[in-house]
């Protein structure tokens, strides 16, 4: 984010804010036409999930300083509580979506209130632990809890986790269309999201976390209360995040606890990373890099991910605010170039006008 | 200044310094011969402390030059630690959760063996015999005075010949000050040569050979601390009377 | 009864003693330069696999594949420091705190990945271990567990010793307490910090051999004594060094506890719960310290 920026220089931001959003939009519309291929669909839709798990982290960890290590637990919470809300109650995914996201943010403010009065890394220390506290209780699950036919089924699903609990519904309305249906529920999900964030970010509670990243003393004194207002963004993070994991799963028709697993995690956070930290386009970016990346990756196969980890590191030592930053850098450095280059310019023209 | 051979032991010409986006010594020259009891006064929050700092190497040049008995300063400031400069930094910045004597031998950290640090120990329990009885107490339990004379104990366990002294009589009582000046005031007649930092001119009246005032980055006026405390109107005019 | 409660105890002790030793290599390096090392788990499996490498595939002495299990920990915190920490430094504290905990995620993870790429996933034994049990009337005292509580005591006083009594320990201790103190009395703390991870790296890399031996060789190995060891930092306050071993003790002695009375997979949750509870009730920490450190 550009700090120095005067009022006219915000008004040009939020230009290019707006021309790149349209521009995504047109695309976003375009893309189902042209793309034949069910893979390429699916990792897209695939695609956009990273994205939108990964923008939260970013606005919890990017704009509100919150180093949360259990983002992969919110979309699962509100992924498995979907599901489970569906399996055990028989009800329509639709309906559960929004009781799944909201049990996330209760989740989430629990987890907020035992770590947020710590800071910086106790919070990554303890979401850490929670967040493979819950991996190990789900996988290690081997009570009965109901009987399918003869079959034993766990409370949390186990290691299998839960299938054929229902879908968005868009196979039995669009037949073999279904894909580009769910495609456009998962973009549409992804859009409102980034408009939420977006609004935060310029919101009073945006310019509050910017000024306690500034000035952590002066902003205090001046009655921003970092605790509440962290709590707040984690919350509204935990909502997309776990609405996200409620489509998620609505989408695959299937969650288990792979999800929960480092590499995930792992990945997210390379997105947010190599994308740009507190940036908000950060996150798109990184997750086009990213899944184009691994795309590649998936010839060298083992390798994968080894590969993340050292891309992890390399970009956060080499280009610590990202490809986002980086194209801000230039930006920056071109607009100074040619303002130089404009006084050069008329520095020129006036001996010639003199000598004429 | 005495006009002699040797050159200056520091000698700061045109010094420019400060933090990121805020620039706080503005040119800064002066050169301090061997023994000289240099005082530089002036309102907080002008650059006294910056000045030091920069000696030390704990902000870094941004333009000008610094030389250290006629040799141009390193960057580093544990190099600087190295070439006999010892600041004693205001608040005294001990190592709070260590004892006195642990603090002292931190301070004779690059001395060349045992024998030097012992004796430097012997010299500085002489001088303040309170660090002495104090010796095995955390420093975090320390009053204000008996802080304040660890951390010029520890300055002095560097061995160095140049002491930078930041604001010794902040925050202390009377009586203590006078003890801390008569501390300062023995070393001054043991040959070191001394740049302290003071606000109140007066206090220095009988000490300092002479005097630089300090006032928003740069250098205002320039002579024997008698001449200052004579002329209200500088008084008044930078050091609110 | 009476063997249930020595079994607990013995159960306790040993793994207190390992989580000690990987708290104290984590707090090290925390307390000295404010950087949380995450892959600190990674550095403890390198040190079992060092060993196993040098004894099992080398064919060398006991003796050689712990120096070796040593020495490559202190080699891989060394680089470490050359490779990444140096140049995170060059950047604010604020900022270093929060990249320096990114890049190391990504090393952990890479080195973790590297070793299963070498050494594939399926378990192994590891060769420095004892077997056979000391009898005294009705307790059985297994050699492997009375080793590792020796070596692990013995290692504390060492590193006790270290910090406490010599000249470069008491660097460390500066640095720690006031980094720009500790420059004005000639420390380099470029050199500390590099000690330190140097340091941290060769307890790893001991931890390494004496997790692996009570169970066997795989390339996740690190992550659960590591995962505890957080908590047992988070318990005791990042960089409080008696704190650390005292929580480590305790926790796991309770841990045990709770295994035996509940089932293995409710001793984590239920210190995790412990911890949680602790922090709404004290957000301070149990022992009072909080270590103020913006993000």
């Amino acid at each position: 984010m550009n700090k120095t920026s005067s009022s006219k220089g915000m008004s040009i931001n939020a230009r290019i804010d707006l021309l790149v959003s349209l521009l995504l939009i047109a695309a976003a519309i375009a893309l189902p036409f042209m793309i034949d291929s069910r893979y390429v669909m699916g990792q897209i839709v695939l695609a956009l999930f990273y994205a939108t798990i990964a923008s939260q982290w970013n606005l919890l960890f990017g704009f509100a300083g919150v180093f949360s290590l259990a983002q992969m637990a919110m979309f699962a919470f509100g992924g498995y509580a979907t599901a489970m809300i569906c399996f055990y109650f028989g009800w329509n995914v639709w309906a559960a979506l929004l009781p799944g996201a909201l049990s996330a943010v209760v989740f989430s403010l629990i987890v907020g209130l035992a770590c947020l009065r710590l800071t910086g890394v106790y919070v990554a220390l303890l979401t850490l632990a929670i967040a493979q506290t819950m991996y190990l209780l789900i996988v290690t699950d081997t009570e009965c809890f109901t009987m399918v036919g003869s079959i034993c089924r766990q409370f949390t699903g186990g290691a299998v986790g839960f299938a054929r609990f229902g879908d968005l519904g868009t196979r039995a309305l669009l037949k073999g269309q279904w894909l580009a249906g769910n495609y456009a529920i998962i973009a549409t999900l992804f859009a409102v999201t980034m408009l939420v964030t977006y609004i935060i970010v310029k919101s009073p509670i945006g310019l509050a976390f910017r000024a306690l990243k500034d000035n952590p003393g002066y902003a205090v004194a001046r009655g921003v209360n970092r605790f509440q207002a962290q709590l707040l963004v984690f919350g509204i993070s935990a909502f997309f995040t776990g609405l996200a994991g409620g489509f998620y799963a609505a989408h695959f028709q299937a969650i288990g606890p792979g999800i929960l697993s480092m590499s995930q995690l792992m990945f997210i956070i390379a997105i947010t990373v190599v994308g740009g930290v507190g940036t908000f386009w950060g996150p798109l970016v990184g997750t086009i890099v990213l899944v184009a990346a691994d795309e590649l990756m998936r010839e060298a196969g083992e390798f994968r991910t080894l590969g993340l980890g050292l891309i992890i590191a390399l970009s956060i030592l080499l280009m610590p605010k990202g490809l986002v930053g980086r194209l801000g850098d230039l930006l920056s450095w071109l607009r100074h170039r040619n303002r130089a280059a404009a006084s050069a310019i008329t520095f020129q023209e006036k001996p010639a006008t003199t000598g004429k | 200044m005495s006009a002699s051979a040797e050159p200056p032991v520091l000698s700061l010409s045109n010094v420019v310094s400060g933090y990121k986006g805020l620039q706080v010594l503005k040119g800064i020259s002066f050169d301090i011969a061997a023994g000289d009891f240099v005082t530089v006064v002036g309102p907080n929050g002008h650059g006294k402390s910056t000045l030091l700092k920069t000696i030390s190497g704990l902000v870094a040049l941004t333009s000008g030059a610094i030389r250290i008995n006629g040799e141009p300063a390193p960057a580093k400031p544990h190099t600087i630690a190295g070439l006999g400069v010892a600041h004693v930094p205001q608040g005294d910045m001990l190592f709070p959760e260590m004892s006195v004597l642990e603090n002292l031998l931190m301070g004779a950290y690059l001395a060349p063996s045992k024998a030097e640090v012992e004796r430097r120990l012997d010299e500085v329990y002489t001088l303040l015999p309170k660090l002495s009885d104090r010796r095995d107490q955390l420093a975090s339990s320390l009053s204000g005075g008996e802080r304040r004379m660890v951390g010029i104990g520890r300055g002095l366990m560097m061995g160095g010949q140049i002491l930078l002294i930041d604001e010794p009589s902040l925050g202390l009582a009377p009586l203590i000050i006078e003890q801390i000046y008569g501390v300062i005031a023995e070393l001054s007649r043991s040959g070191r040569t001394i740049l302290l930092v003071e606000e109140n001119p007066a206090r220095v009246a009988d000490l300092a050979d002479h005097l630089h005032l300090l006032d928003d980055g740069v250098i205002v006026w320039s002579g024997p601390p008698a001449e200052l405390l004579a002329r209200d109107e500088l008084l008044a005019t930078y050091l609110g009377g | 009864m009476f063997d249930i409660l020595t079994a607990i105890l013995i159960a306790g002790l040993t793994t207190g003693a390992l989580y000690a030793l990987a708290t104290v290599g984590l707090s090290l390096v925390w307390g000295s330069m404010g950087m949380l090392n995450m892959a600190h788990a990674a550095m403890l499996t390198l040190g079992g696999y060092s060993a196993f490498t040098l004894c099992t595939v080398l064919g060398l002495p006991v003796i050689v594949g712990f120096a070796g299990a040593i020495v490559i920990g202190a080699v891989a915190g060394g680089l470490l420091y050359v490779l990444i920490v140096r140049n995170l430094l060059k950047t604010d504290k604020a900022t270093f705190e929060a990249n320096v905990m990114i890049a190391t995620v990504g090393i952990g993870i890479a080195l973790e990945n590297a070793i299963l790429l070498t050494y594939g996933g399926q378990p192994l034994k590891q060769p420095i271990s004892a077997t056979g049990s000391f009898v005294l009337g009705p307790v059985s005292l297994p050699f492997q567990n009375m080793l590792i509580v020796l070596v692990v005591i013995a290692l504390m006083a060492v590193i006790a010793l270290l910090l406490g009594k010599t000249r470069m320990g008491r660097a460390i201790r500066a640095t720690a307490q006031n980094r720009e103190a500790a420059q004005l009395m000639g420390v380099a703390v470029n050199s500390v910090y590099f000690q330190v991870l140097v340091l941290s790296g060769a307890i790893a890399g001991i931890c390494g051999v004496m997790v692996s031996s009570m169970t066997q060789l795989s390339p996740p190995l690190g992550n659960d004594p590591m995962l505890k060891a957080f908590i047992m930092c988070v318990v005791a306050g990042l960089g409080n060094l008696p704190g650390a071993v005292a929580a480590a003790f305790g926790l796991a002695l309770l841990e045990a506890f709770v295994q035996y009375v509940a089932g293995a997979r409710w001793g984590f949750p239920t210190l995790l719960f412990v911890v949680i509870a602790v922090l709404i009730w004290r957000p301070a920490g149990l022992f009072g310290r909080v270590q103020i450190r913006r993000m």
